[in-house]
């Protein structure tokens, strides 16, 4: 009952996606890979303060979803959503300043690693308290169906939320409601350090449950960048003609630990070492060669993605820390935090 | 009864008569101060128990005795005078009247009581009541008490004043900066606009909120802080200069005068890093120095009372910046436009009566900040000026600068170093290229 | 000018505002055909049709954060949550989510929405129905809140509500829901953070807010006509923003402070109004603020003891004739 979207067979001629979108996308998966890495590297340098939770493996997820997005759509994650921000198009010296608390951050050093946001992208928000989101993109939804555009929202979150009461609230609601909205649950197998299949009552998190709400359940190999693409477009599509939302169940493997703080100790011996194998940039690479795309090409795509980061990262690093005026700025709408005459 | 020598902690032994209040003859009113002891621990007014006769001293001022000892006997006003050899009167504990020691519970309990009975009496005259009479320079002794057990009510004092002819309130160190922001309330206490306390010829003048407060605060700030008042003296050429070659542009471009004020916020923002502990605050018997500049701008509200907003991070900004932020909030303090942000706690203030052609101000230091700067008149001076060629006579816009600062926090040569290096800057940077 | 109940004031208010602009739209439990519960939205359903007036599932966090969504992507909704109890199940929504967002997006999502619920004791609910919890919201940094206490201040304090760029929450009082008054006619429009003096007096002044304000001034008549105390009756009307210009200027004038809350003791909105006021005009007090609030209990449900917890017109006399005594 559950039906796996398969990666098709691979031919040169096969491209449904096109070598203009290909490249995009391998060129999308890199500069998550290696902004995420150099989060990492930063943080062991003592230049990222607080906590953050890298997506090192689920690149594939976030490009192959943005990839096919409209400019005009909506994208909702999580606190695991620097990928998901960097997809739609933010600057990544605003993405690592804000991991920075510099001033060039994307919100100035007020929302830090968690909060991510990109309004002028698309990119409405990183939600950091598990299934909130889920709500709120119910919302974006009901306003485009309901300001008669066919723009879609795009509502990523972890096989944890499958267990919060938000989620089944949302996803009734958006059912009901016959909203635009494409939920899409990365199953990276551990909720934070427990595996999730240990305290859920179903083998999918979030396909098993999609029959109570009336959904078809998807699950995806999320470490296909194309596979995924191929059922968001599919998605997107059914959303935009009006026959509402869909259920993704994509599934993948976070490399790193649950945030910063995790070693994930508590991982089966070899387990990484397989998830490696399958590693979704290095497969994206492989089959664009299998495709025949000059090693040139590709060479050139990852100098130009290395440099890009190390030029983020200088800008970011060149960044001065927030005035502290902004303590007391946009509470309100008038730009102020007044709450008395 | 017998006065006995009070337990005054659980691990004292013994006391110290200090002092007493009253002789063997005045009459004590119950709870009225009769004699101070002194232990090792504390020093302490112990009030009469009763009323009445102080009739026997029998310890007097400078001896140690134990807890318990018998030191007084005061004669309640229907108790009679005991026989000779001290026997019990009839009504009073027998233990105590006999010398016995009283169990230390019980004299404690009996201080205690005292204490709150005490306490109780300060603590009711009200805020208002306490701010009324020290303005009047009165007592709450004299005047008859209409709320609950005889406590001393506004209205009571208001009436008092009026019935005495009072005149206005004792005036407050008006011309210094507010301490606080606050909403100007929009009521004035009404009765004190009541002309019935007014003699002839007389006007009363309400004080109004902000000014009370100030009032308060720099009545304070007098009393607790050891101020030294020094002064330099500079010559404005440069700025004069600067004002005359880029002011126009500047009116042009921003609509209002380009004035001397932000030019000497700019060099005492430069001072002050250098010569930071002017930039402090007192905390206890330390000094907090800081590295910013939340500079505090003492703003005239149309002689109806002074606020003090603050430009914060001061040290951050252009001359331009500076110019544009003293307008801001001049104009905005004037129209109560302000927000509360606006008026954060300054690290020091810059208070400005030069606009009036003052020679020199001292102004009162606002803790916890420990200096404050006046910026007096500018005004064309014969000056001499040397040089190699000999001495000349020159016509130069001059000013005095008057720092008055808290002797605690620093000392005079301190300060006039900090004066002299703000001269320094006055007199020395090239202003017109700070401006576009 | 036309006599309508407070209910009707909600429901006139709401219209006034569809009507002029289309964004607005409205969603809750059984607020379309069915009206509401408390019959607060009555007509809109069949005025404005499903489209814009929407019933929801039993699903407050799905209520509250589709607002949200909508809110930052171009409408204006407005949402009910039926009682005000029931913010406890989407707190995160409300405290989390709609109160932080523009800050920690350093101002790139605006959030005009508006929020509201039926708060209050009076219906013998007992105490999950029956709690006045505009405390909760003002403690959080992020939201407006305001309580009107007549029909006519309902209508045009949601009209503001709807029309300001922030998120507010309109606080409802479940007693007053049938309480008539005079509404003017033509567009009602009120200002969010006034408080307004509802009646002068020289003695003390009495603050309170929702359905403690008819109390108070039931209260105030009494002890001009039995003690002669002649109190000052502020109406809160707004926690935040708060108005203490106008709260201040009376306690200046009498030198003396009641406030008289629904709250349970503990951190009730006139504990805060009692700390500004003490920090701010101490050298005006004559005597301690004193606070008139429902006991730190639960509510129970038993109409005389609902009736005891709650401050009454009684407790107010009592406890001011004899402060002032």
């Amino acid at each position: 009952m559950t039906t796996l979207e398969q990666a098709r067979p691979l031919s040169a001629a096969d491209d449904d996606i096109g070598r203009e979108k290909r490249l995009r996308m391998y060129r999308m998966l890199l500069e998550l890979r290696l902004c995420e890495k150099r989060a990492y590297d930063l943080f062991l340098q003592n230049l990222v303060k607080g906590t953050s939770h890298l997506s090192l493996g689920q690149e594939a997820v976030a490009a192959g979803f943005a990839l096919g997005m409209r400019r005009d759509d909506y994208t909702f994650c999580t606190y695991r959503g620097h990928a998901h921000t960097l997809a739609r198009g933010a600057a990544m010296a605003g993405v690592l300043g804000e991991l920075m608390g510099r001033a060039c951050g994307v919100t100035a050093g007020k929302g830090g690693s968690m909060h991510l946001t990109s309004v002028e992208h698309g990119a409405m928000g990183s939600y950091a308290i598990i299934g909130a989101h889920l709500p709120v993109a119910c919302g974006a939804a009901w306003s485009a169906q309901y300001r008669g555009t066919d723009q879609v929202t795009v509502c990523f979150f972890g096989d944890g939320t499958t267990n919060i009461g938000a989620f089944h609230e949302a996803l009734n609601f958006a059912v009901v409601w016959k909203l635009p909205v494409v939920f899409v649950c990365e199953n990276n197998l551990y909720m934070e350090y427990t595996p999730i299949g240990t305290v859920t009552a179903v083998a999918h998190p979030a396909a098993d449950r999609a029959s109570a709400y009336g959904l078809d359940p998807v699950i995806v190999d999320g470490n296909d960048a194309d596979a995924v693409f191929r059922v968001a477009a599919k998605a997107f599509e059914r959303a935009r003609a009006g026959e509402g939302p869909a259920l993704i169940e994509a599934k993948t493997y976070r490399h790193s630990g649950h945030s910063r703080a995790d070693p994930a100790k508590y991982r089966p011996q070899g387990e990484l070492e397989q998830w490696l194998q399958r590693d979704p940039v290095n497969l994206y690479r492989e089959r664009l060669v299998t495709l025949g795309y000059p090693e040139l090409d590709l060479r050139s795509i990852e100098q130009d993605t290395a440099r890009r980061v190390d030029e983020a990262t200088q800008s970011a690093k060149a960044s001065p820390t927030p005035a502290l005026d902004l303590i007391h700025k946009d509470v309100w709408a008038n730009g102020g935090s007044a709450w008395r005459n | 009864m017998d006065i006995l020598m009070p337990q005054l902690g659980e691990t004292v032994a013994e006391g110290t008569v200090t002092n007493w209040y009253k002789q063997v003859g005045d009459s004590v009113r119950a709870d009225e101060a009769l004699f101070d002891v002194e232990t090792d621990k504390v020093s302490t007014e112990v009030p009469s128990p009763v009323s009445g006769v102080l009739a026997e001293v029998l310890v007097p001022a400078g001896q140690t005795v134990k807890v318990g000892t018998r030191l007084a006997v005061v004669r309640g006003a229907n108790e009679q005078a005991a026989p000779a050899g001290g026997a019990a009167p009839s009504h009073a504990p027998a233990q105590a009247a006999a010398g016995v020691h009283a169990p230390a519970s019980q004299v404690r309990s009996l201080r205690l009581e005292a204490d709150v009975a005490a306490r109780s009496e300060k603590r009711k005259l009200s805020p208002v009541v306490r701010r009324l009479l020290a303005q009047h320079g009165l007592s709450a002794a004299g005047i008859q008490g209409s709320g609950r057990d005889g406590r001393v009510m506004r209205d009571d004092v208001l009436a008092h004043i009026g019935r005495a002819g009072s005149t206005q309130p004792a005036a407050a160190a008006a011309a210094s900066p507010s301490p606080a922001p606050l909403p100007a309330a929009p009521a004035v206490a009404q009765a004190t606009t009541d002309s019935s306390m007014c003699g002839a010829g007389e006007r009363v003048v309400p004080l109004n909120s902000i000014r009370r407060r100030s009032a308060a605060a720099m009545a304070r700030a007098w009393q607790s802080v050891p101020h030294v008042l020094q002064a330099i003296e500079a010559d404005y050429s440069r700025i004069e200069s600067a004002r005359r070659s880029k002011g126009p542009a500047w009116q042009a471009r921003e609509g209002y005068e380009l004035t001397y004020l932000p030019f000497l916020a700019w060099a005492t923002c430069q001072a002050l890093l250098r010569y930071e502990q002017l930039n402090a605050r007192i905390d206890g018997d330390r000094l907090i120095v800081s590295r910013r500049v939340h500079l505090g701008i003492a703003v005239d509200l149309a002689h109806d009372g002074l606020v003090v907003p603050v430009i914060r991070d001061a040290q951050d900004r252009t001359l331009s910046a500076l110019g544009r932020e003293i307008r801001r909030l001049a104009v905005g303090a004037r129209g109560n436009k302000l927000t509360p942000d606006d008026f954060s706690q300054p690290s020091y203030t810059i208070s400005n009566s030069g606009v009036f052609g003052t020679l020199i101000t001292a102004p009162i230091v606002n803790p916890p900040q420990v200096a404050i700067l006046s910026t007096d008149g500018v005004a064309k001076r014969a000056v001499v000026v040397a040089s190699d060629d000999g001495d000349s006579l020159a016509i130069r816009p001059v000013g005095v600068l008057a720092q008055s600062f808290d002797h605690r926090a620093v000392d005079g040569a301190y300060s006039a170093a900090f004066l002299k290096e703000l001269k320094r800057l006055i007199e020395t940077r090239a202003w017109s290229d700070d401006l576009p | 000018m036309a006599e309508l109940t407070y209910r009707d004031a909600v429901a006139a208010g709401i219209a006034q505002e569809m009507e002029r602009d289309e964004r607005v739209v409205l969603l809750g439990e059984d607020i379309g055909a069915a009206g509401g519960v408390f019959k607060a939205t009555v007509g809109l359903f069949e005025r404005f049709g499903p489209r814009r007036v929407r019933d929801t599932p039993i699903s407050e966090q799905a209520i509250i954060g589709a607002a949200m969504g909508a809110a930052m992507t171009g409408l204006r909704p407005i949402a009910e949550i039926m009682f005000s109890d029931f913010f406890g199940v989407c707190w995160d929504m409300i405290a989390n989510e709609i109160a932080k967002t523009r800050y920690m997006t350093n101002g790139q999502v605006a959030l005009p929405l508006v929020i509201r619920t039926a708060n209050g004791a009076g219906s013998r609910f007992g105490a999950q129905h029956s709690q006045s919890v505009e405390n909760w919201a003002m403690a959080v940094p992020g939201l407006k809140v305001v309580a009107p206490s007549s029909p006519a201040d309902v209508k045009g304090l949601i009209a503001a509500a709807v029309r300001d760029p922030d998120p507010v929450i309109v606080f409802e009082h479940k007693s007053l829901y049938s309480v008539k008054g005079e509404v003017p006619d033509g567009e009602a429009l009120d200002a969010l953070g006034a408080a307004k003096v509802l009646r002068t007096g020289k003695d003390c002044t009495i603050a309170a807010l929702a359905l403690m304000v008819p109390r108070a001034m039931e209260a105030a008549e009494r002890l001009q006509a039995e003690h002669g105390i002649e109190c000052e009756v502020i109406d809160v009307r707004s926690l935040v923003p708060l108005d203490t210009r106008t709260i201040m200027g009376s306690v200046v004038k009498t030198a003396r402070l009641f406030t008289v809350e629904e709250n349970p003791r503990l951190c009730g909105w006139g504990a805060e109004v009692a700390s500004l006021v003490a920090e701010e005009c101490f050298w005006d007090l004559d005597a301690p603020i004193v606070r008139i609030t429902t006991p730190h209990v639960p509510l129970p449900a038993a109409d005389s003891l609902e009736d005891a917890t709650i401050p009454s017109v009684e407790r107010i006399v009592d406890t001011v004739q004899r402060a002032m005594g």
